[in-house]
């Protein structure tokens, strides 16, 4: 890696200061006052009593429903980060090329990302549903189907529309990572390739993807991150139901210290989230991060 | 100039295009359409076989029967019985009578007919024509001359014939999906009286498709019971023309893989833009509804039928404006705020090396990983301390220090990318380093800057969980928690939900293209690059 | 370098101020005490008797905000109109959605920055942490007195009342006159006629109209659990108020309603299917029964439907009574130690309430929203504004509700509602309900 070396060893400190001051205050206290309530017993009412140890961690875990729900997180995370940043990457791709409208079709892929969650989840929650939802009605109205269809079925199916409004709202911003990468490449590289004798695959794994992989890195841990605590989409569409059978983490704990006031095994959970997200998004960091420097 | 291979080809071509309309006609004279018309039904509950009301009824029934007879109908009569014991043990049973007739029609028999789905049939007739005709007159005697030698009227013609098999192509889903539309739903529509407008003149031309204009009266009680079966043959129309048209392209371009790939290309793009705006439709729509309207069960209207601007004027008198501007002040302070920490961070991580450097990425990366809700309790503890508890700042650095993680790498990730010999030369000329950033660095990262900005701004305006708890009076409410409002305990108003989260998404769009330019613009300004 | 870091910090001071003026100005933390959050208007407090009341009211309606805080009382609103006849007390009124009070009064509880006033529909979670004053300590004798005495025994734990009524909704079957009629079916007071009239309608409208609504969704499921379980003579509690979850009674409701679900009986998605969802298809003349609130017929007015509508009790198992459902919500005051004139506050709070109660306003309230009210002194005028009122008071007068005054009221509410969903895809009630008991009886 090239670098500019500093004259004096301090002037790093310095311009990482603000950002360091910045996230210590707002962001690590209050994960600081998380990790403490974590050990401390909360009644019912939300008041924070003394030291309990690991009491809140050992009843989280025998919580009924902590395995269904544990389950429910993985394959939310690796459904909606792993296809958003397929079809994100492809899109990019594409939106890449010249072609008449380009501005316009980038200018449309904002749109979900620029609506809050709770909006897209409540829209696409008025949109499946059975008796007066949106899709039925074009549907309907363009005679693709005779009758109207139920499109929340059973649990699963629900769960999979859960899923993919996540890979909806999570496409743009992969998109537009990708896309910022892809920009900063040199079309030289491109035409060198070309006269050597390369086709498209090769010029995608051996110039595109390289380049590109630092922002996809960016992408991808940001969006395990995001997409594990990703709330409003459950919350909204189904809040659990049936039996937290499509729960994830983060709005079960919701449920577990709002509606069932069990506050102790709510912080005790969330802790462990945090430590599950540092154990997977470290790994992937040191993997990558390794591959970065190699190349 | 003149190549004999090249006729081969183009005869071939020819040739296809000739086929792929020939079996297209075959499909279209097929009895690809079966009909089974229920033309009369009577329900009779708590009847049972026998008794004086069974009697009763179906003698009605039968007179109705040999009406349908008299006038030259193949009809029978069926009777179905449908008994439950209740839990009192008692027996109850429920009669249906039907009276059927089923016959078949080929997609010809739709001219004539004055269905909205004839005009449909007449356009991909006169289209396939169409390009027969310019095929044959484009290629007479040219048949071995290479397409970019062509005289401009053969190119036209062939151009012209292109055209047309796409318009036909394109209109064959058009006309099933009409005819499903209505075979089923305007058919139960205006029998069960939800829409009426149109009524008699429908039934008219249902009546002269099916029954030759002989039911008259009794089409409207025909047509409640009518299923309608199109084989899925019909859809069979679309590769035979298909074929015509990637005849056709050959024929007009020599080679069809570039235009195919450029047709696919704008397919995609379409593709994922209609799929894209389609929960923004669905926003429009519902928030010109009036209230009543919005609950439409019976699927009656994909538009308002009455645009209710006053919608807006009343989520204005409902507070919507203020929140904007908070939310717009948060938004912009908090992408100000992380942009300055930001940006000097990233540069020292891209340029500079320093012990505890990989610490401070996974310093950085850890500030993530909790979700706001968790940490509620924690930043309102914080805001107290700090007097910022229900202020527009609090809320504006908190989201500011929430983004900093995306800020920092993105940026990184954007520096690293770009070699540092610009910045060298730059300090070499004299400047300093925060000369070398902002006047050389800073323009050629601007698509990684621009999209940091985006991101930095569009997470703080949707930004709803800490909002919540932080703000506590109307007025410092950004938009996210002010349209809590429409969604009270005792109903939802979908109107005015979506009506305001439509406008909180125009000035996000609005930003995003003004600046869009920056993300395209990139290195085009050339330099030394890695 | 020294020079962009001043850069720095001087943008982000100017937009520090810039946002600071966007707000009120900070309120210097010695100016009102009782307040936590900043006061909105910086000197005028007089020195001598300033009480500053945080209070936070849910959003019932979409007329809520509007009466607290915007005009839509007569032109005025709520909190000025209270302002101006008690002068001296500030209020600082916030109106929050029923999906996050919760979780904004927990945050707070948690921070000791309860509100002073909330209006919310549980509180014996707040009883065992001495959060909440009883409420002899602040509400004026003649109001309390004025309240329904059946409401007010809602409240007590240990023999304290701790909180009071704010207004109820009565419960009952709801059915369209038209529907029926045509299938040839009566109105079922029993589950065995309700079976059968469920299937009657079926088959004459082959499966167009649903029959009957069930709504078993995470917000309502108790309300389910106590339509069917009041009905078969059993119920969250037994005769001596403990918890009897898994009485065969309950099993057999439980499992009766599930049972109507799998016969094709009700609408398709209960567990996802809310109340909301069950009104408009009723409006729109899709769904023949349902048990709801009595606001249903203005909300199906408020929707533009024209349902020929009427009501009847809810049905009971064969030689059981069945029992109206009632849901009550409450206001109650908290505790707020760093107070320093704890009789000026007590006496705030007791203007407040008097305020709140007083027909002249709550009458308004009440009727905005189509709710049933929880003082005599309202009654009179509400019945002259609305005969159909008197029967829903009648209604109100034979109610169960929830027992809600038990601690632990909030893990059995969302218990009975798991089970449910459970139970709706294949899951054993008998075990669910023998867990859930075991968890809250010991």
């Amino acid at each position: 890696m090239n670098s500019i070396q500093g004259k004096r060893k301090w002037e790093p400190y310095v311009w990482l200061l603000p950002s360091i001051l910045l996230i210590s205050i707002f962001v690590v206290f209050p994960i600081l006052i998380v990790f403490k309530l974590s050990f401390s017993e909360i009644t019912p009412g939300g008041v924070i009593g003394g030291f309990i140890g690991f009491r809140n961690f050992t009843d989280a875990v025998k919580l009924p429903a902590f395995k269904t729900v544990m389950m429910n997180t993985f394959w939310w995370v690796i459904s909606v980060v792993g296809l958003s940043t397929l079809l994100g990457f492809i899109i990019a791709m594409v939106l890449n090329q010249q072609f008449r409208g380009r501005k316009i079709a980038r200018s449309i892929l904002v749109f979900p990302w620029a609506t809050s969650l709770v909006i897209q989840a409540s829209v696409w929650n008025y949109i499946i549903k059975y008796e007066y939802g949106n899709l039925n009605n074009v549907l309907l109205n363009l005679g693709i189907v005779g009758q109207a269809i139920n499109w929340r079925t059973s649990y699963t199916v629900e769960f999979i529309w859960e899923c993919g409004v996540g890979i909806f709202v999570t496409v743009p911003f992969v998109t537009f990572c990708v896309l910022s990468g892809l920009q900063s490449i040199d079309g030289s590289l491109y035409e060198a390739a070309t006269v050597d004798g390369a086709g498209f695959w090769s010029k995608l794994w051996k110039i595109t993807l390289p380049l590109v992989r630092p922002s996809l890195t960016v992408s991808t841990v940001l969006n395990i991150i995001y997409v594990f605590n990703s709330f409003p989409i459950v919350y909204t569409m189904t809040k659990g139901a049936p039996a937290h059978k499509t729960d994830t983490m983060i709005t079960y704990l919701y449920m577990l210290s709002f509606y069932e006031r069990k506050k102790g095994p709510a912080t005790a959970l969330s802790v462990i989230g945090f430590l599950i997200l540092c154990l997977c998004a470290g790994i992937y960091m040191v993997t990558v991060m390794r591959k970065e420097e190699e190349s | 100039m003149r190549d004999p291979d090249l006729k081969k080809a183009n005869r071939l071509s020819l040739l296809l295009l000739v086929l792929g309309i020939v079996l297209a006609l075959i499909l279209m004279s097929l009895p690809l359409y079966r009909f089974n018309a229920a033309v009369y039904i009577k329900k009779s509950p708590n009847t049972f076989v026998g008794d004086e009301k069974y009697l009763a009824v179906k003698e009605e029934v039968e007179t109705v029967a040999e009406g349908y007879r008299a006038q030259g109908f193949d009809v029978e009569l069926d009777e179905d019985v449908l008994t439950r014991v209740n839990s009192k043990g008692e027996t109850t049973s429920l009669i249906t009578f039907t009276i059927n007739e089923s016959f078949s029609k080929n997609v010809f028999s739709f001219l004539g007919s004055g269905l909205p789905s004839e005009t449909v049939l007449i356009l991909i007739l006169a289209m396939t024509a169409l390009a027969l005709g310019c095929a044959l007159l484009g290629c007479r005697g040219e048949m071995d001359l290479p397409q970019r030698y062509l005289p401009r009227r053969s190119a036209l013609l062939r151009s012209l014939a292109c055209a047309a098999l796409l318009v036909a192509v394109l209109a064959v889903p058009v006309f099933v999906l009409m005819n499903n539309y209505a075979f089923s739903r305007q058919i139960s529509l205006y029998n069960a009286g939800l829409i009426e407008e149109g009524r008699e003149a429908f039934f008219a031309k249902m009546d002269r498709l099916l029954f030759s204009g002989q039911m008259g009266e009794g089409i409207g009680s025909a047509l409640a019971g009518l299923d309608v079966k199109h084989a899925p043959l019909i859809w069979m129309l679309i590769p035979a023309l298909l074929v015509s048209l990637l005849a056709a392209i050959q024929l007009r371009f020599g080679a069809i893989r570039s235009t195919l790939l450029r047709g696919l290309l704008y397919l995609f793009v379409i593709i994922v833009c209609l799929v894209t705006l389609y929960p923004y439709y669905v926003m429009t729509i519902t928030a010109f509804r009036s209230n009543a309207e919005t609950l439409d069960m019976y699927f009656l209207h994909m538009f308002p039928t009455k645009w209710n601007w006053s919608n807006l004027t009343d989520i204005i008198h409902r507070g919507v404006p203020r929140y904007l501007l908070n939310s717009l002040l948060v938004a912009g302070g908090a992408t100000v705020v992380a942009m300055l920490c930001g940006v000097p961070a990233a540069y020292a991580m891209a340029r500079m090396n320093f012990f505890g450097k990989k610490a401070f990425l996974g310093f950085v990366i850890m500030s993530q990983m909790f979700s706001p809700v968790v940490l509620l309790i924690g930043i309102s503890q914080l805001m107290n301390t700090l007097h910022l508890n229900n202020s527009v700042l609090g809320l504006m650095l908190i989201n500011a220090a929430f983004n900093q993680a995306f800020a920092v790498w993105l940026l990184r990730g954007t520096f690293v990318s770009i070699s540092p010999e610009m910045e060298q030369a730059a300090l070499i000329d004299g400047c300093g380093t925060i000369g070398a950033l902002t006047r050389v660095l800073i323009p050629m990262a601007a698509p990684g800057i621009v999209t940091a900005l985006i991101f930095v701004f569009i997470n703080a305006w949707n930004e709803y969980t800490i909002s919540t708890v932080l703000i506590s009076t109307d007025a410092n409410r950004p938009i996210t928690v002010g349209i809590t409002q429409f969604s009270s305990f005792n109903m939802i108003e979908w109107q005015y939900l979506f009506a305001a989260s439509l406008v909180a998404t125009i000035p996000v769009v609005i930003l995003f293209m003004s600046i869009e330019k920056h993300l395209t613009a990139g290195l085009t300004s050339g330099g030394v690059k890695g | 370098m020294k020079k962009f870091l001043a850069l720095l910090l001087a943008a982000v001071m100017v937009f520090a101020l810039a946002a600071c003026g966007q707000q009120a100005a900070p309120a210097p933390a010695a100016e009102a005490p009782a307040a936590e959050a900043p006061a909105e208007q910086p000197a005028e407090a007089p020195a001598d008797e300033g009480v500053t009341l945080d209070v936070i009211i849910c959003q019932y309606g979409p007329n809520t905000n509007e009466w607290f805080l915007g005009s839509g009382m007569n032109g005025t609103n709520f909190v000025d109109k209270f302002e101006s006849e008690n002068p001296g007390i500030k209020l600082n009124l916030e109106v929050i959605s029923w999906n996050d009070v919760h979780q904004v009064v927990d945050t707070r509880i948690a921070n000791n920055n309860a509100p002073d006033i909330l209006n919310i529909d549980t509180f014996s979670e707040f009883v065992p942490d001495g959060l909440l004053m009883p409420v002899k300590d602040y509400c004026p004798e003649d109001l309390y007195n004025d309240f329904f005495p059946a409401f007010i025994a809602e409240s007590v734990i240990d023999d304290t009342v701790w909180a009071v009524p704010d207004l109820a909704s009565a419960r009952a079957l709801f059915y369209n006159v038209d529907l029926l009629k045509d299938a040839g079916v009566e109105v079922p007071t029993t589950w065995a006629e309700l079976e059968d009239a469920c299937q009657a309608i079926l088959d004459y409208y082959n499966g167009e109209i649903y029959p009957w609504g069930i709504d078993m969704t995470t917000d309502e499921g108790q309300a389910c659990f106590a339509y069917y379980a009041w009905g078969n003579g059993g119920g969250f509690v037994d005769a001596d108020g403990n918890w009897a979850l898994n009485s065969p009674e309950n099993v057999e409701a439980v499992n009766f309603a599930v049972g109507l679900v799998n016969k094709g009986f009700t609408n398709p998605n209960p567990a996802t299917e809310t109340r909301y969802d069950l009104q408009d298809m009723f409006a729109a003349g899709k769904l023949a029964m349902l048990l709801t609130t009595n606001q249903l017929p203005t909300y199906v007015s408020d929707k533009g439907g024209s349902i020929n509508m009427a009501t009847a009790g809810i049905p009971a198992n064969e030689g059981k009574t069945g029992s109206s459902v009632g849901v009550m919500d409450r206001v109650m005051a908290f505790k707020d130690d760093s107070a320093p004139d704890q009789a000026a506050r007590n006496e705030a709070i007791g203007k407040f309430l008097k305020f709140f109660y007083d027909p002249e306003n709550y009458v308004g309230w009440v009727s905005m929203e189509g709710f049933l009210p929880a003082v005599n002194s309202a009654v009179e005028a509400l019945v002259a504004s609305d005969p159909s009122f008197g029967a829903w008071l009648d209604v109100l007068g034979s109610c169960q509700f929830y027992p809600a005054a038990k601690a632990e009221w909030a893990t059995v509410r969302q218990g009975v509602t798991t089970v449910e969903q459970n139970a709706l895809i294949g899951g054993d009630v008998q075990a669910g309900l023998d867990a859930l008991q075991a968890e809250v009886a010991g």
